[in-house]
């Protein structure tokens, strides 16, 4: 076991870089990141959409989160990894692949988490700013939307455990985070599958589990403050 | 300057307001009495559409405020509202809770509006707690801050929705002597309370709300202490 992390922890944690592309440990960790980032703007979009009292943006915005969670996020990467290039005319890599489905996918998830973050707010947050003259944007991106992401933050954090673990499905279509690297030197090794995998699996569970302390943390924390402030999560 | 004419609102099956007609003119204080679900709060609401009503009018200024063409946002920064839960915005300091609405709203520099703020928070004594989050503050200072930040928009009627229910006893005239002070430099105000003592001293006009409609109004002395009503009188008593 030792002798395989001598001989192949590099690969695990950059991939071939850099004598190749960036994969590995890194490679997962950039698809988690970005795949979240941009995902968020997304997200406050669609959960603005199906709150909105116009039906043709509640409508088609409600229609894509139930869609999209209802389907396997494999399958989704399937049909991107296939549809993807059809649509835009040229082949796409498996790290872009696998980006565009992450975020479609996650945005779908963090929108139902924004969206019960605003519909669990105290009502007079929005009539106090409705009382004062503020419009629909200045009320939601002034007043609601930095109080929701304030109490979102556990779940974000949990978003991104979820995310980090849903990277993985990747090695179906190549994109070399850090299961495909595994395969990689499994396929070298050929006879010690165990560990390979074994080394693998110590590897997500140390990072995941260390940000789902995190989550806990950062949530006892945000209780004691919502206690300090009396406001009732409605 | 506000006008109720036959102002009916439901919820559901329930009738809240029924045919509501009065009028509160400008610099007047009007108090509003009434048992809890008399309409008195929901009556208020109706000015800056905080709530839409089923029958009747609502004029601002001769204007209908649901007609037409009325920009909403423009009228409720003309009619300052206080709430009875406070609802100050929790992730901002007592300064920014102010200043939001003039730098949106009013659109003034950053230290003008500073500058605007700290004179409100001057006038309800709270310049010392500019910087604080609200959730640092007791309740009496709370509402105070809240006050102070409908009074940055220069409204020409102030409605307060039983600002002082939600307080504890202790808090309570800290609250009132501001406006009180508020009621004597000329505001126009329009006040939901249970503090008897706060309409007969202050007020000019008093209307007791009773099943969604008005039925008693007048001067203070005339209502509350040769009441005609027998609702009223049951009312006062149990406020003694």
């Amino acid at each position: 076991m030792l002798e395989i992390i001598e001989n192949n922890w590099l690969l695990f944690l950059i991939g071939q870089y850099p004598h190749g592309p960036v994969g590995g440990l890194a490679m997962t960790l950039f698809l988690a990141v970005v795949g979240l980032s941009l995902s968020f703007p997304v997200a406050i979009a669609l959960a603005l959409a199906r709150l909105s009292s116009h039906r043709w943006l509640r409508g088609p915005a409600t229609a894509v989160v139930y869609v999209v969670r209802g389907l396997p996020l494999i399958m989704f990467i399937f049909w991107t990894y296939f549809a993807l290039p059809l649509l835009i005319g040229h082949t796409v890599g498996g790290v872009a692949t696998l980006l565009f489905a992450l975020v479609v996918y996650e945005a779908s998830y963090l929108s139902e988490i924004i969206r019960a973050g605003i519909e669990g707010l105290p009502k007079g947050q929005t009539e106090a700013a409705k009382a004062l003259g503020l419009g629909y944007f200045p009320t939601t991106f002034k007043v609601i939307l930095p109080q929701v992401l304030h109490n979102m933050l556990p779940s974000l954090v949990s978003q991104f455990v979820s995310t980090i673990k849903e990277t993985s499905l990747g090695y179906v279509i190549s994109a070399n985070e850090v299961t495909f690297a595994a395969s990689q030197v499994n396929n070298q090794l050929m006879t010690q599958p165990f560990e390979v995998y074994g080394l693998l699996a110590l590897t997500y569970f140390t990072l995941c589990f260390t940000l789902t302390s995190a989550a806990r943390w950062l949530e006892r924390r945000l209780a004691a403050e919502r206690g300090a402030l009396g406001i009732q999560p409605a | 300057m506000i006008r109720f004419e036959a102002v009916e609102k439901w919820f559901g099956q329930h009738q809240v307001l029924a045919g509501v007609t009065g009028e509160v003119k400008r610099g007047e204080v009007v108090t509003l009495l009434g048992s809890s679900g008399s309409g008195k709060s929901t009556l208020i609401r109706t000015v800056t559409r905080l709530e839409d009503i089923q029958g009747g009018q609502v004029l601002f200024e001769g204007v209908d405020v649901a007609g037409r063409g009325v920009d909403i946002n423009r009228l409720r920064q003309r009619v300052g509202f206080v709430f009875q839960a406070f609802n100050l915005f929790p992730h901002l300091t007592v300064l920014g809770n102010i200043t939001l609405g003039l730098k949106r709203l009013r659109k003034m520099p950053k230290a003008a509006a500073r500058a605007r703020a700290m004179t409100e928070l001057d006038r309800v004594g709270l310049a010392d707690k500019a910087d604080a989050l609200p959730s640092r503050l007791s309740g009496g200072q709370r509402q105070r801050a809240a006050i102070a930040r409908a009074l940055a928009m220069d409204p020409d009627v102030m409605l307060f929705d039983e600002p002082t229910s939600a307080l504890d006893p202790e808090m309570v005239g800290e609250v009132l002597r501001v406006m009180k002070s508020l009621a004597q430099n000329g505001m126009t105000m329009v006040v939901v309370t249970h503090e008897i003592g706060f309409a007969r001293e202050v007020a000019d006009t008093v209307w007791f709300l009773d099943k969604g409609q008005i039925v008693e109004s007048g001067p203070p002395a005339e209502v509350l202490d040769d009441p005609s009503h027998a609702r009223l009188r049951s009312f006062l008593s149990r406020r003694r």
